[in-house]
């Protein structure tokens, strides 16, 4: 579960001030898959990072798994984005010299006692999920755009995360590959019931969640509940 | 990091040549510091020395004046002792070689000096076993010699010296008659290299005229008795050129001569390092910039600031590592063949020294690029427009 009480930030650089965001209070419940849509601009990426610990609002609180976030140490937050958030970027951010396997191990790097093979044993079972388990001594410049945003989930997905926050991830990628990735995502909230937050352009993709919360110049505008995946 | 095969090779080239660099002028700093440190084997304070030239062909007169010279020396109060020697007087630009073999060793490579009974006290030299020259010598049937510990080590290895006659030419031997530690005389910067002094005998009727003096003079005696002491000899030896100087003022010459090209290729290396400093600096800077986005996804995935920081200090000593070994092995050469006949001690302290200061040099080029590196914001590294 997320929870963000009246979110606002604010860029400041030189002479300019930009309000990302302001008055944002949204909950997201465990296990809910929620879209995002509004214009460019309007604080969605913003939005992601202060939902993902990556980013600090200028005011207001965060909870993640019904812990406030209170203390913006570099080590704690870290460490919470390691076991509880996974990451889903629209250009993929794969490391062009790591194999996809090495690729997919990267977040249990970063998590004490895992051993080596562990993490192999388990880089190996992500990329099974997203049906890549043939490509594992692959770099990421010998696969196609819907094969790397695979293994960009599986990345996100081999720690178990209970949140992933996926920003525009089929806005690189054709209909066909961007309905791949859509239904790794559905399946991956229906299986293991994991959070998802997805920022989204297309309308489609959408309509396709329980949730969808529309944005414009900072704010909330819109709140529509679509389905309810658990009960369906 | 493995892949990024190209700016890792230019970093290992980079790192490799600065060691070889840094090798070769520690090297030859550290071969001239421990030869500093070795004993010279004598006491240069307070000896003068007189270079001596008769101008006109008289031999007999000039023997006599060669004689008058020594004697009016002696005389002087503020002198306490001189000998005749050879021109390659201690810290001198004229050397004088023989070539000996004794036994097994062939052709060992000598430095000679001849020297009168009176040098012992001249350049309090010691002698570690037998005895000094003294008037015992007149009647002995081979030429005596002291030798120094090297040319005994070369020579005759572990075996006594002592009463050993060395063969020089078909007639003539010389009989060892003591051994002295050290005698270096050309410089404080030269290595311990076999050497050999023998007697000069002014009463032997032979035509030699010595082109040297040495003399101790009284601690504290300066320049108003050597005009005294130059002003009478030129009045015994009235058509003579002679010249006189302070062991001490001719070892400054020999250190100048040693130290100048020294600084300067200090200078040239250090400039040189400066250079590759620059450019590692430069290269670290460079590939942290190129690779923000990859900081950025290893922070989202749960690396701290301390990670990052780690990963890219530890990843350029890796590469410096792989520099370093491939300098060790062409460096590990010069002590396995034998180049240039320094002793291995010199290389191996050269290795570590260069060592130390490429992985010094490394690190100060490499701590504000990681921690730059570190610093990155995370939002900011992934925001794609
Ligand atoms: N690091 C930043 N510094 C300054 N302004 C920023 C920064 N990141 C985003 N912004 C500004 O904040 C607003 C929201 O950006 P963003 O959240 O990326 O929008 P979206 O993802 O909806 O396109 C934009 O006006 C953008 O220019
Ligand atoms: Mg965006």
């Amino acid at each position: 579960m997320i929870t963000l009480k009246n979110i606002e930030k604010v860029y400041q650089t030189k002479s300019i001030e930009t309000v990302a965001l302001q008055n944002v209070n949204l909950t997201v419940p465990q296990g809910e898959f929620l879209s995002i849509m509004g214009p460019s601009g309007c604080g969605k990426s913003t939005l992601l990072n202060i939902m993902g610990l990556l980013d600090v609002p200028s005011s207001g609180t965060v909870e993640i798994g019904g812990k406030l976030i209170t203390s913006y140490k570099d080590k704690e937050l870290a460490h919470l984005r390691n076991e509880k958030i996974g990451f889903v970027f629209q250009s993929y951010h794969l490391i062009q010299d790591l194999s996809v396997l090495d690729n997919v191990e990267l977040p249990l790097l970063y998590r004490p006692h895992v051993s080596a093979a562990d993490r192999r044993k388990r880089a190996q079972v992500a990329l099974e999920k997203v049906g890549l388990s043939s490509r594992t001594g692959h770099y990421p410049s010998q696969l196609s755009g819907g094969q790397r945003q695979r293994v960009a989930i599986a990345r996100a997905l081999i720690g178990m995360p209970e949140i992933i926050l996926a920003d525009e991830p089929t806005g690189n990628l054709d209909s066909v590959m961007g309905e791949e990735i859509m239904q790794i995502l559905l399946d991956l909230n229906r299986q293991e019931f994991t959070t998802i937050v997805m920022v989204t352009h297309d309308e489609q993709m959408a309509q396709k969640t329980e949730r969808l919360v529309r944005f414009f110049d900072g704010q909330q505008v819109s709140d529509a509940k679509l389905y309810d995946f658990q009960k369906a | 990091m493995w892949n990024r095969k190209k700016s890792n090779f230019l970093l290992i080239t980079e790192i490799f040549f600065s060691f070889l660099v840094l090798f070769g002028v520690m090297s030859l700093v550290i071969y001239n510091y421990l030869n500093y440190t070795k004993p010279l084997g004598y006491d240069y304070e307070n000896v003068w020395h007189i270079s001596l030239r008769p101008n006109s062909d008289s031999t007999a007169q000039n023997r006599l004046v060669q004689e008058q010279l020594l004697q009016r020396i002696r005389g002087f109060q503020q002198v306490e002792a001189a000998s005749y020697s050879n021109s390659n007087v201690p810290f001198a630009f004229s050397q004088m070689g023989m070539s000996l073999s004794y036994g097994n060793a062939k052709d060992v490579q000598t430095n000679a000096f001849d020297a009168q009974d009176d040098l012992k006290d001249v350049l309090r030299l010691q002698v570690r076993e037998g005895r000094w020259f003294g008037p015992q010598d007149d009647a002995s049937t081979h030429k005596p010699v002291v030798i120094n510990g090297m040319l005994k080590q070369k020579l005759f290895g572990e075996e006594d010296a002592l009463g050993k006659l060395i063969p020089v030419d078909d007639s003539t031997h010389y009989k060892v008659v003591g051994v002295m530690d050290y005698y270096r005389a050309y410089s404080e910067y030269d290595a311990d290299a076999p050497a050999y002094f023998s007697r000069i005998n002014l009463q032997e009727n032979n035509n030699h005229l010595w082109g040297s003096l040495l003399l101790r003079v009284k601690p504290g005696t300066g320049v108003a008795f050597e005009e005294k002491m130059m002003k009478e000899l030129s009045g015994i030896a009235k058509d003579w050129t002679m010249e006189v100087a302070t062991l001490e003022t001719m070892r400054q010459s020999k250190v100048r001569l040693t130290l100048v090209p020294m600084i300067a290729l200090g200078l040239v290396c250090g400039f040189l390092i400066f250079n590759v400093a620059l450019g590692l600096f430069g290269v670290l800077w460079y590939n942290i910039n190129k690779r923000t986005s990859e900081i950025g996804l290893r922070r989202a995935m749960g690396a701290t600031a301390g990670q990052i920081y780690k990963q890219f200090l530890g990843e350029i000593l890796v590469v410096t590592t792989f520099g370093l070994l491939l300098g060790c092995f062409f460096a590990g050469q010069f002590p396995l063949l034998g180049v240039f006949e320094l002793s291995p001690e010199v290389y191996v302290t050269a290795i570590l020294i260069a060592v130390a200061l490429i992985y010094i040099l490394v690190i100060s080029c490499a701590l504000y690029p990681s921690r730059q590196a570190a610093a990155i914001h995370p939002a900011t590294a992934l925001h794609e427009e």
